[in-house]
């Protein structure tokens, strides 16, 4: 029996590499690619090094079976002692690279050719982009150290310096034979005070003027709540203003108009209650102000009896990505057991559980317009945190800890792209939290759309459980067996 | 305690005539003396500054640069900067032992264990510490978590990675991160010694300030600077045990199997065994108690020297005296039920949140007091404005920048899109990092005649103050809009989503600002170490200032006074007092028709 066991075992696995090798053969590349961008780019890249080293040529330096076993587990590989394993290992400052033993042979295999075909192609991209590289070239060569007429710049730039501190010593020492000061610091310093406190206010208008409109106050909010959040900060924003004004004016002024002089006696003044009750009830009202508006934002922002209407979207962080998974029609997401994670089911999702099969896995956050959505979050390893910001949106992502929130997309990409005049925006879901290398690699685009685009979308994405459930069948028939 | 005061004076008295002899190692290294005590804490500080400084300058230059190869990475940083590109794991080592450094190495044991060991004493008017053997063990466990913490910069996988707040399980998982192996360890042990030293020192402030005054000097006398290392020791004492015990719960996870802080961590990943069951939000909650007091515990001794340094350049005494004691003591209270503002959106239970919103905004009531208050003793004073003076001023300046944008933060609805941006990185830089540094120059240029008997040159000192001050609001300002268009902090570079690349001319600003301030300190360390051998030579009392540390001698004694300990007669801010043709009188100095507090107390003791 074990024999028959074996034998229909290992026919099955021969059927299905034929039939996968025949339909994949002609667009390895392409499933490469994507593979590729879905699981490499947080930590490599063609020709960069990023995290990883760059992959250019990858398929010459080693032979495609030591990359699969390297890419399916390089730690176990390391540990076995390989030589070429340990190489790579040390090379990188002995940063372990992810094992992805979800991958089949197969897949390995096609991110190679995808690499391969890359890095034939990067020599021809790199000579299109010449004229442009040079262009950069000469930039950066006039702004190097090395350029000669910048170091003489430094160079006189120093010894100016030293001729004006030896001038002030000088000074001073003549100062000190005549008995008297020959600098009167004092006064210089006031005058410093004020023109800092001039300058300073004019910078700080500047500033707000020419950098106010990178930030995203300045766009619309793309979110239901986005519109009261947006209103809370200006009002802090004003009140702050105010109090900022006010307070380094008198700072900056009395620093100046009060500076030494030795014809006045200073003012003893130790106390006034009237003053100190008047400067206590100022900013008590002014908190007293921004405590109560901003409650009322936070538990406007996070009610939970918005619940019932919102779509459920799981949002699962692990280093260095991010997969969501679409409830489905029933708008209820399947058990999820974090043993369960690994070979075909990285999210640890419970295939059993009626649930599930209806849960759909991408690698895009798109969002129906209007549509209120609850983020459930998970994470795998350490806490990430989900950050929206052009919809006013951060929760973090623990591991163990299931956490969440609820808001409505109000704006599509499209109609944002319109707004702020760039046909390359998008929305952007970042990682904000510190979780390791690539933490600053460890982003996905948001696409808020229309239904119809929506659910086109929607059903081009395969279904967890049906897709996996010939993998899942012959994994449980293998344990049975055991 | 009044016989214990006057037990003492006649003790001390006696005392300082038989002293042992002292050595080289009894005098300079393993010195009980609170004077030596303090300079060690501060020259230790300054090169810990330094190496904290440094490593700044080095992710300003990869934040501002990501594209560019600096060769001499490679010659500083060997494998970290292979080919001159900063590794990203190594950035985040740097920006993790940066922010511990400065937090704790610089600002705390730098700041307050210099100040309070080196004014307690000499303010309160007693001979020494309470126990100066503790005293001593505070310095040298100080010592030895410096040289722990710079140790774990050479070890495999690199120094402590997962930012100076360690959560969880970055930190406990040595596969999540190459830094959270034996560089975490070290991190660890590190800060346990360096928790031990502030517990020493904090109990010893505490003993000094209550018990060891000198007669006369009523709580209502002390000067502010006393005040704030009082309430300092207290919340150091309070909340540094609950991070020790955060930490030891750690030390359990990483290395004893066990799952306090860890949940759904499957065995691969945690060194084979499955870990269940804990909460990585429980280390947060730990973490913020010490965390947020520690933010005042950085901050008060900073305030206090503030205080007494413009009190005595304004030539006015403080305005609002105890309005600024009940300000200190009301920041105290309230800084311990403030920590859950740090997590507003670990998922906390909003109601929770809201109470946490309600403290938080309450502790800008008494810090709006205390600026207020400065500005008023500005008022119709009479200005010196040495560089002691202006790094108070720019202090008080800083205060209010950082205290305002820290009404954004504080309120959880704005914390939602502001939290961990760069937003964060402006406002703690600016009110706990700028404001507490301003305070410690001050300091340094005020009582560097007390310290060491000689001038600072203040030429040098006028332009070390502007070049920083300067520098600073441009390194930190810019960084505030940064974070409104939602830049995250501690990413190794901004380049992964194009967004952000409108912050590339902004980024090198900064950075080349952060340089010339890094050069500016230059010329303090120059001015500092060339000072101590070379400078002019002070004279007693160089302020003219009111303070019993001003009526010791230059030369230092071991206890502090040669004769008897001066009685205290007044407060310590009679600045150009009416009646009175000197605009200064020390506290030592007896009010018409007031008898000595000794004779008081023994007409008191015959009755």
């Amino acid at each position: 029996m074990k024999i028959l066991n074996r034998i229909q075992k290992t026919s099955f696995i021969f059927a299905t590499l034929i039939v996968l090798s025949l339909g994949s053969f002609a667009q390895t590349a392409d499933e490469g690619a994507k593979l590729f961008s879905a699981n490499c780019t947080s930590c490599h890249s063609i020709n960069e090094k990023i995290v990883g080293p760059p992959l250019k040529n990858v398929h010459k330096k080693y032979d495609e079976a030591w990359i699969i076993k390297w890419v399916k587990n390089s730690q176990e590989f390391i540990k076995s002692g390989d030589a070429k394993a340990v190489k790579v290992y040390e090379e990188n400052n002995k940063i372990p690279m992810t094992s992805f033993a979800t991958f089949t042979d197969l897949q390995v295999k096609s991110i190679i050719a995808y690499v391969k075909a890359e890095s034939e192609k990067a020599p021809v991209a790199s000579a299109a982009s010449a004229s442009s590289n040079v262009a950069t070239d000469s930039e950066t060569e006039t702004t190097d150290l090395s350029d000669c007429i910048n170091w003489l710049m430094v160079v006189s730039f120093l010894l100016l310096i030293i001729v004006i501190g030896l001038m002030i010593s000088i000074l001073e020492k003549l100062g000190d034979i005549k008995g008297k000061p020959s600098i009167n610091w004092i006064r210089i310093n006031g005058f410093l005070l004020l023109a800092f406190l001039i300058l300073g206010m004019a910078a700080v208008v500047w500033e707000f003027y020419y950098h106010t409109k990178l930030t995203v106050n300045a766009q619309t909010p793309a979110s239901a709540h986005g519109v009261i959040y947006d209103s809370m900060f200006n009002i802090t924003l004003v009140l702050t203003g105010i109090m900022f004004v006010v307070t380094q004016v008198l700072l900056f002024w009395y620093g100046y108009r009060y500076k030494h002089s030795d014809t006045r006696k200073a003012l003893y003044y130790p106390d006034n209650h009237k003053l100190e009750f008047i400067w206590t009830i100022i900013p008590a009202v002014v908190l007293t102000v921004l405590v109560v508006r901003g409650l009322q934002t936070w538990s406007a922002i996070t009610d939970r009896n918005q619940n019932d209407k919102a779509q459920v979207i799981e949002v699962f962080g692990y280093q260095f990505d991010w997969k969501m998974r679409y409830a489905g029609a029933d708008n209820k997401l399947g058990a999820h057991d974090f043993r369960k994670m690994g070979v075909w089911n990285e999210l640890g999702v419970d295939p059993n559980d009626s649930a599930s099969k209806d849960d759909i896995v991408t690698s895009e956050l798109h969002l129906k317009v209007g549509q209120p959505v609850v983020l459930k979050f998970r994470a795998k390893d350490v806490i990430h945190s989900a950050y929206l910001p052009h919809f006013r949106v951060q929760m973090n992502v623990v591991p163990g800890l299931p956490t969440q929130f609820i808001f409505t997309p109000t704006v599509t990409t499209n109609q944002m792209r319109e707004i702020m005049k760039n046909p390359t925006f998008d929305y952007v879901l970042l990682c904000n939290k510190i979780c390791g290398s690539a933490h600053y690699r460890m982003n996905r685009k948001v696409i808020v759309e229309s239904a119809e685009d929506y659910y086109k979308w929607l059903s081009t994405q395969p279904k967890l459980v049906a897709e996996n459930t010939a993998t899942a069948e012959s994994d449980s028939k293998a344990l049975a067996t055991k | 305690m009044s016989n214990q005061n006057l037990n003492q004076d006649n003790h001390g008295h006696s005392d300082d005539h038989g002293h042992h002899k002292e050595t080289f190692i009894s005098k300079y290294v393993f010195s009980m003396d609170h004077k030596m005590i303090a300079k060690q804490f501060l020259i230790t500080g300054i090169i810990m500054g330094t190496l904290g400084m440094a490593m700044s300058m080095i992710f300003r230059l990869q934040l501002a640069f990501p594209d560019m190869k600096f060769p001499f990475f490679e010659g500083i940083m060997g494998h970290w900067g292979k080919d001159g590109k900063l590794d990203p794991n190594f950035y985040l080592a740097l920006i993790t032992i940066h922010g511990t450094i400065m937090v704790f190495y610089v600002l705390t044991a730098g700041l307050s264990g210099t100040f309070s060991n080196l004014l307690i004493p000499l303010q309160v008017g007693a001979r020494d510490m309470a126990s100066p053997f503790l005293n001593m063990l505070s310095y040298w466990f100080f010592f030895l978590s410096s040289c722990v913490l710079v140790s774990s910069l050479f070890v495999d996988g690199g120094p402590a990675s997962a930012g100076w707040t360690i959560y969880p399980p970055l930190s406990a998982l040595p596969k999540a991160i190459p830094g959270s192996g034996t560089g975490m360890t070290l991190w660890l042990v590190a800060i346990i010694l360096f928790i031990a030293s502030a517990l020493l020192g904090g109990v010893n402030y505490i003993t000094t300030v209550l018990n060891m005054r000198t007669l006369g000097m009523k709580m209502t006398r002390l000067p502010l600077t006393i005040w704030a290392f009082l309430v300092t020791a207290v919340l150091g004492l309070l909340s540094f045990p609950v991070l020790l015990g955060a930490g030891l719960l750690l030390i359990f996870d990483r290395s004893f199997g066990t799952s306090f802080y860890l949940a759904d961590i499957p065995a691969d990943m945690a060194g084979g065994i499955e870990r269940v069951g804990g909460s990585p939000i429980l280390f947060q909650h730990l973490f913020w108690f010490l965390g947020h007091p520690e933010v005042y515990i950085i901050l008060l001794p900073a305030l206090g020297i503030t205080s007494e340094v413009i009190a005595t350049n304004s030539r006015k005494p403080i305005f609002g005296y105890r309005a600024m004691i009940g300000s200190i003591l009301a920041i105290a209270v309230l800084s311990f039920i403030v920590w859950g503002h740090h997590m507003f959106i670990t998922g906390m239970n909003p109601f929770l949140g809201s109470v946490f919103v309600l403290g938080t905004l309450i502790i800008a009531v008494p810090s709006a007091v205390k600026t207020f208050n400065y500005i008023a003793t500005l008022w119709k004073g009479n200005l010196q404005l040495t560089p002691a003076m202006l790094f108070a001023i720019g202090l008080v300046s800083f205060f209010i920048s950082g205290g305002l944008t820290g009404l954004f933060l504080g309120n959880a609805a704005l914390d939602i899109n502001l939290h961990d941006t760069y937003f964060v990185v402006a406002h703690f830089h600016i009110v706990m990092g700028s404001a507490a540094i301003f305070g410690m120059m001050s300091g340094i240029y005020h009582w560097f005649p007390k310290m060491f008997g000689r001038m600072m040159n203040k030429s040098l000192g006028y332009a070390h103050f502007w070049l920083t001050f300067i520098s600073a609001y441009c390194v930190f300002f810019p960084m505030h809009f940064m974070g409104l268009a939602g830049v995250p902090r501690r990413y190794y570079a901004n380049t992964a989503y194009d967004q952000f690349s409108t912050f590339v001319d902004m980024n090198v600003f900064i950075t080349i600002a952060a340089l010339i301030g890094g050069a500016a300190q230059l010329l303090f360390l120059f001015n500092f170490f060339y000072s101590i051998r070379k400078g002019k030579k002070a004279t007693q009392n160089p302020w003219n200032s009111n303070t019993l540390e001003w009526t010791a001698p230059v030369k230092h004694l071991h206890g502090n006074w040669p004769g008897d300990i001066p009685h205290v007669y007044r407060w310590p801010y009679d600045y150009s007092k009416p009646g009175s043709e000197v605009d200064f009188i020390p506290q030592n100095i007896p009010e018409e028709g007031q008898t000595d507090p000794l004779q008081e107390m023994a007409s008191q003791h015959n009755h």
